[in-house]
This record gives structure tokens, sequence and C-alpha cells, in this order.
């Protein structure tokens, strides 16, 4: 076994969110989807040149579904890549231009596909990270009987953010986070707009790196320093320390992060203030109240 | 110190102590020693206090006697007496050694038992150090919750010693040996005794109303051994001897035990006979009368050892699982005379075969019984700690828009990967990644655990034990319901957290002493 055999696969989650994007293009049209795209076209381009071993997964996530841009069924397997009739004439490693044109045709025909009418927009901006996150995994778990026998596969999963969190999904999120800590598989996260708590979670327990990048045109500069290097060789260089997580809990009356509050012993929600009765399971609670001290009577004295 | 009207068990002149002549005294509760010639005194310990004694080897000069103190110090008194040192030292040895045990007070096993605690757990250790040597806590109170209730409740955990059995043998270990002169001696000890009781009630009833009216021990005894109760043939029984009337019991007992067979379903002894195949392998040519006109003498007496045999041996598996019986029931005692173990009505097969004839899975299930539990608003659990802010408010109009944007702008989407990333962009990318950028700021806060000796650490720590004990004793005074709690509180504790504050006080000035 040599450091030649393991296979690193890096899968990268694209948000490719159109809302947001859209509103983002209007804002700031330094950074497009399509520069977004080509940054991170050029990391996948790095890791598939760095060794020959390494693999590279692609995918968009759009509202309400996910899609892998790379490997995708147009992909024929390393050996008919030449005869792609697109490959490009510079020369250039063909494996690259055959990934880079699959990417470049199969985020076309996403972003171009009709929205269906039952689609519906949510007025916010929202990401649902929790679909592509279980497409990718699954991707993982087949890649052991995709290649032969006796091949290591270590993965992590990158994810490029730009809309906000969606807190419908967070418990479909949390387990995705511990079945890929359990499976030691990185979550990288690199944030384009607003902080996201629960990726922060993400990388905080699988040990990945979270990143908020304060300039979006340099996304590609911080994609290749930050997120290029695999977990080992991230111990010898010196990057971004990890970010304080904010690990309150939210009271189950109000949705506040709270620090201390009320818990009930037997179904365990959380709550802010106290009251009596817990709401969710209907359990009634006594507290003592401290004892009301009597006031003595005085004995009245016996005339004799 | 010494009163003349303590009863004086055994005085001992020509007592060496620390190369002082005197005399020594073993008293009703203590033991004491004074100089020659003085009146007082010297050396007084009660017997509480002596955890053991050492006499000296037998070979040696010197023929001393040395007493073990609790508290660890000794003291040695040598027999200086040239023709008795030996005769005195071993009668204050014998004194000692049935007086010692009397006084063995639970409170040494109570210090024992905080000894070891202490040993055992370095923290508690450290604590102790901290809060009872220092005097900020009195050692009472800092064992009070701690040895949990000793004193009070009954001490069937220290006590669960287990009671020594029977050997099956004990009566032919009463090895005689002769005398010189055409006599045995039997050595007769207290376990021996002790197996002989309780293995035959009926002797230990002939005991008890012989001795000491009649007979002293030593001709009881004498007696038994005599008598032919106690020979491997009983045939003659004389009708002077005080035991035959417990071979006759023994008779009676035996033909019960008979009766009332063996009640183990797995083992039937009435159909274990000898089996003969052929000649030569056992065979026996008379079947066996039951007719004593027809046995020989030897087929009789085998049969009668045979017999004792059997019968001694179901007393003592009876007496072994007659524990806890007390000596002095009377009526119990006769009506298990027959020998047989209380519980022979409750037969448990054996484990071997228990294991064997049961399946687990096939059993019922033996679930707990509970409560399952009733959710109203099961949905508040998968709502993540997001909390809800207003969202940024868009507009379909706005949505359309941007949809078409974005449509528009990849439906002819082509990598540029040559024009990505302009110098100036990627400097100031990297400025911010280098270490004292904007994005590395806050790495460089060491951990305070990296910056402060381990010695400092470690002191605090103890501080800190110390302190969350004080503290546990300040929120155990709550609720105050008695006004020595209220006096607790008011007066005692302060008086402790003052002290503690202080010695913190005084370990931070050193410390600050130290770094300047």
């Amino acid at each position: 076994f040599s450091a030649e055999d393991e296979i690193n696969l890096l899968v990268i989650v694209v948000d490719v969110n159109p809302i947001w994007w859209g509103q983002q293009a209007q804002r700031e049209p330094e950074l497009t989807l399509s520069k977004c795209l080509d940054a991170v076209m050029v990391l996948g381009n790095s890791h598939m040149a760095m060794t020959r071993t390494n693999k590279l997964a692609v995918i968009a996530s759009h509202c309400q579904d996910s899609h892998f841009l790379y490997p995708n069924k147009n992909w024929r397997g390393g050996d008919n890549g030449g005869e792609d009739a697109s490959s490009s004439g510079d020369g250039k490693y063909e494996l690259l231009s055959v990934a880079n044109n699959l990417i470049a045709e199969e985020i076309r025909n996403v972003m171009t596909k009709k929205v269906e009418g039952r689609q519906t927009f949510l007025l916010s901006s929202l990401i649902m990270l929790s679909n592509w996150h279980g497409v990718s995994y699954r991707y993982l778990l087949m890649l052991p009987f995709l290649f032969s026998v006796g091949q290591e596969i270590k993965s992590r999963i990158l994810v490029v953010k730009a809309a906000e969190d969606c807190a419908r999904q967070y418990m479909n999120f949390m387990n995705v986070i511990f079945a890929a800590q359990k499976q030691n598989i990185l979550i990288d996260a690199c944030v384009l707009d607003s902080d996201s708590g629960l990726l922060q979670q993400a990388c905080d327990i699988t040990g990945g790196l979270y990143l908020k990048i304060p300039q979006k045109i340099a996304l590609a500069q911080y994609l290749l320093w930050v997120f290029l290097p695999d977990s080992e060789q991230r111990s010898q260089l010196v990057l971004p320390p990890p970010a304080h997580v904010d690990y309150r809990a939210a009271c189950f009356c109000h949705r506040n992060l709270i620090e201390i509050g009320y818990v009930c012993s037997v179904c365990l929600s959380i709550f802010c203030n106290f009251s009596p009765i817990c709401t969710t399971c209907e359990t009634a609670f006594k507290i003592q109240l401290p004892q009301m001290v009597k006031p003595k009577k005085k004995k009245l004295k016996q005339s004799t | 110190m010494a009163s003349l009207s303590e009863e004086v068990l055994l005085v001992v002149k020509k007592v060496r102590q620390r190369k002082q002549d005197g005399t020594l005294y073993l008293m009703a509760e203590r033991i004491a020693w004074g100089p020659e010639g003085k009146d007082r005194f010297t050396v007084s310990h009660l017997y509480a206090d002596i955890r053991c004694q050492k006499i000296s080897p037998d070979g040696k000069a010197k023929i001393q006697l040395q007493l073990i103190l609790h508290t660890g110090e000794s003291t040695t008194f040598h027999f200086s007496n040239e023709s008795s040192a030996l005769k005195d030292r071993d009668a204050a040895k014998e004194l000692l050694q049935q007086l010692l045990p009397k006084f063995k007070k639970k409170a040494n096993k109570e210090l024992e038992e905080k000894n070891r605690m202490l040993q055992e757990d370095p923290v508690l250790f450290q604590l102790y150090k901290d809060l009872v040597v220092s005097q900020v806590i009195s050692a009472d109170e800092f064992w009070a919750n701690r040895l949990g209730d000793m004193n009070n409740s009954d001490p069937t955990p220290y006590n669960n010693k287990q009671d020594v059995g029977i050997s099956g043998a004990f009566l032919a270990d009463i090895r005689p040996q002769t005398d010189g002169c055409n006599g045995l001696r039997y050595n007769l000890t207290a376990d021996i005794i002790e197996s002989i009781f309780r293995t035959y009630p009926a002797v230990k009833q002939k005991y008890g109303e012989n001795v000491p009216h009649n007979l002293t021990e030593k001709e009881f005894w004498t007696r038994f051994f005599q008598s032919h109760y106690f020979h491997r043939d009983r045939i003659n029984t004389g009708t002077q001897d005080i035991f035959s009337e417990c071979a006759k019991q023994d008779e009676k007992g035996l033909k019960s035990m008979v009766v009332q067979g063996v009640k183990n379903p797995l083992v039937d002894l009435l159909s274990l006979e000898d089996k003969t195949l052929d000649e030569g392998y056992g065979v026996s040519t008379t079947t066996p009368s039951t007719s004593n006109a027809n046995r020989t003498v030897k087929e009789s007496s085998n049969a009668a050892i045979i017999k004792r045999f059997n019968h001694h041996s179901a007393m003592v598996l009876a007496a072994g699982s007659r524990k806890g019986e007390t000596p002095t029931d009377q009526a119990s005692e006769t009506s298990s005379t027959d020998g047989n173990s209380r519980d022979s009505d409750f037969f448990q097969p054996p484990v071997r075969l228990q294991e064997a004839i049961e399946y687990e899975d096939l059993q019922r299930e033996n679930r707990l019984k509970t409560v399952a539990l009733n959710l109203k608003k099961s949905d508040r659990y998968a709502h993540g700690p997001v909390p809800l802010q207003s969202q940024h408010y868009t507009t379909s109009q706005d949505i359309i828009n941007s949809v078409n944007h974005i449509r528009h702008e990849m439906v002819n989407y082509k990598p540029n990967l040559t024009q990505v990333l302009s110098s100036t962009a990627a400097s100031s990318a990297i400025t911010a990644l280098s270490p004292g950028g904007v994005l590395m700021m806050t790495g460089t806060q060491q951990a305070i655990n990296q910056m402060i000796p381990t010695e400092v650490q470690g002191e605090l720590k103890h501080l800190y034990a110390a302190a969350g004990e004080l503290l546990r004793h300040f929120w155990s005074c709550f609720p105050v319901n008695s006004p020595f709690l209220e006096e607790k509180l008011t007066g005692h504790l302060e008086e402790m957290l003052q002290t503690a504050y202080s010695k913190f006080h005084v370990w931070q000035t050193r410390r600050m002493l130290r770094k300047t």
C-alpha cells in the first residue's frame, strides 16, 4: 500500500440558487455565477492535476433538488474522452478538458430548464442543503464498488454556499453531518454571503474548514489557497483558525438562542421561561416553593 | 491516672521498660507499668488503644513483649526475672490475648475506613489537606457526609462475613497422641468443640445438661472419647454411658432420614445396586438378606461403619445448612436432629441442566412496563437553532426577474478559465490569508493553559476544589429550618469562608511576588 494507491475524492457542492445569483448579478456584477463556476472549475482542475489518482465530483444545488455536474450520464469514463468532438485544442490534459466541458454543458441544462409551475420559490432565498448532501453522500458510499478492491478512498466535501440557511432541513442536515463524521469525511465550507450556523457546526464536527470570504472576486484564490490541500497537507500549513461556533440551543417557544433555560425532563424540549406544564408533552411539573413561616401564636398568660 | 479502685488482674514484677526496672500491671481496662519503688505509673495504655501485641521469638535471649498502638507508637517490655521470665511473659500475653478483643472499639474501624478512603482517592486526600489540615473545616464536618451512615444504619455491609463451615473430617483430625504410659492424649481446640456441637446437637444437649453441674469440661470430654459412642464400633453401649441416649437418637434420626429419602428427581437412589454381569465381575452369590442371623460378624460391622459414615456426613451437611440459628434455640434444634436440611423441599435443578433445557428467545419476554411518550408538537424538534429572523422580502416580480436574468446569463455559458482571477485580487486575498491578515487574527490567541506553569495551575485547581467543597457545605444548609442551621450559616460558615478567602489571598500575593 503506497500513497499513490490512495484515492482522494473531492466533492464540490455549488449553490446555484437562481434567485440569489440573479439578485447578486444586479447587486455586484463582479462575481456572477459564471465567474463562480469558473473558479470552481479551476479548483477542480487543480485537484485532478495534483495527483493522478485524485478524483473529482461536482454537484449543483438548485432550489428544490440537486444535480451531478460531473461525472454525469454523458461521461463515458477516461478512455473515450479523446473522441469527444468538443475537446479543446490547447493541449490541455484530456481529463481536465473533458471534465470542464461536461460541467459546462450540464450547468447550462440545469439553469435553463423550464421551471415547472408547481415548483414554488420561497420568498426568502433558501438553500436546500440536505438534498444534495444526501446525493453526494450516496455517491461517496457507492465509490468503493466503482473502483477495484484494495483502494482506499479518502473523501471530503466542499460546499460553496451563497444563499441563506433553511431551518426546516435541520434534522436531515445534522444526520448527514454525523454520518460524515463516522465515515471520516471532512466537510469544508466556503461562504460567499451570510454566515451559516449549520455549516459552521458541520465543519466543526467533521474537522473541516469554514471560511467566509471577504472578497468575492478573489474566490478562486481563496479556493486554491485554503481548500485545495487535503487534510494531511493542512496540518503542515498555516491556515485560517477555526471559527468560534455558536452551539447555543434555540428555545422551542420563541426560537431565541439561549444559554440558560428550562428543559423538560420527559421530552427534553427547551424553554426560556418556566411554565408549570410542558407544551410539548403536557407533563405537569411541581416546584417546591419556600415554606411559609407561620407566625407563632402567643400563649395567653393564665392569670392566677 | 492510677486509681486503686481498678481491678488488677495480673502483676508481673521485674519488668524492664526503657532500661528501667519496674512492675507491669494488667488491669480491667488498661495495662500500666511503673518503675521500681515508685507509686505512680509512667506508662499506661487503654486496651482500646492497643492495636496488637508482639512477642520476641522463643530462641532469643531477651524475653520481650511489645505493644503497638493505633497511633503507630510502640512500647516494649523486657521481662528480666531470671527464673520465670518466660512464664511471666507468656502469662501476660495470654491475658492480653483474651482482653484485647473485648475492647476493640468500632471507632477503630472508622479510622481504618477513613484512612482507606484517603489513600484510595488522591483528590479527596488533597481536599482533606487543604481544608482540614489548614483548619478551615473541622475533621468531623469533613467526614460528616462522606462516611455515610456507618454508625447509624445496620452494619451488615461490614459484617458480611461468611459463616465458617464444618470440616467433614473434624473428628478424624483429633489425632490422639500417645501419652507415654498407655494413655491417649486428645487435643481439643475450640474449633473442634464447636464443630462437634454444631454437627451433633444431641451432644451439645448433653453438655449443657451435665457441665458444669455434674462434670467438669475435662471430664465430659474424657467420657466422650471413652464412650463407645465415639468409637467406630458401637456394638456395646453400656447403659451407664451418658452418651447411650445420643446413640439411640442418632439411630432414630438415621431411620427418619432414610424414610424421607432424597427429594432430587434427577437422582434415583433406590435403583442403585450392584449389578452383576457374570462370575468374576463383582458377583455376589447369595442375595443379601436382611435378617440379622445370616449376617457374618464382619458384614454387620462393615454395615455399621458405613451407616455411621453416612450418618456423620448427613449431620455435617445438615449443620452447614442450619446456619443462622441461635445456639439457645432449643426447639429448632430438636426438630432438626434428623439431619435433613430444611430447604430440601424446594428443589432446584442444577445450573447445567437448566441452561440446556431453556432457550432464552423462546421464553416470554418480560419487558418492564413502560409509559409511552406523548408528544403533541413533535415538529418543534426538527427546527434547528436558527433564529426566526426577518427574512429579506422579495417580491414575486423580483424573483421572476432574477430567474430570467440567470437563465439568460447561463444559456451561453462557456468557461473562461484564463480570466478567472486578476493579480490585484489574488494578492489582496493572499495578504488576508497570511499571518497577520484579516482572516488570521483569531489564531494568535494562545490558550491560557499554555501561558501558565503547570504547578500554578495545579495549585489553582486545588483551591478551586476546596472552594467547591465549602460551597457544598453552604448549600447543604438550605432550606434553613432549624436554628442550628441558621447559626451555622451566619456564624460558622462565615468564618470558614473568611479563612478560605484569606488563604486564597495569601496564595495570590505569594504568586504575584514570585512573578515580580
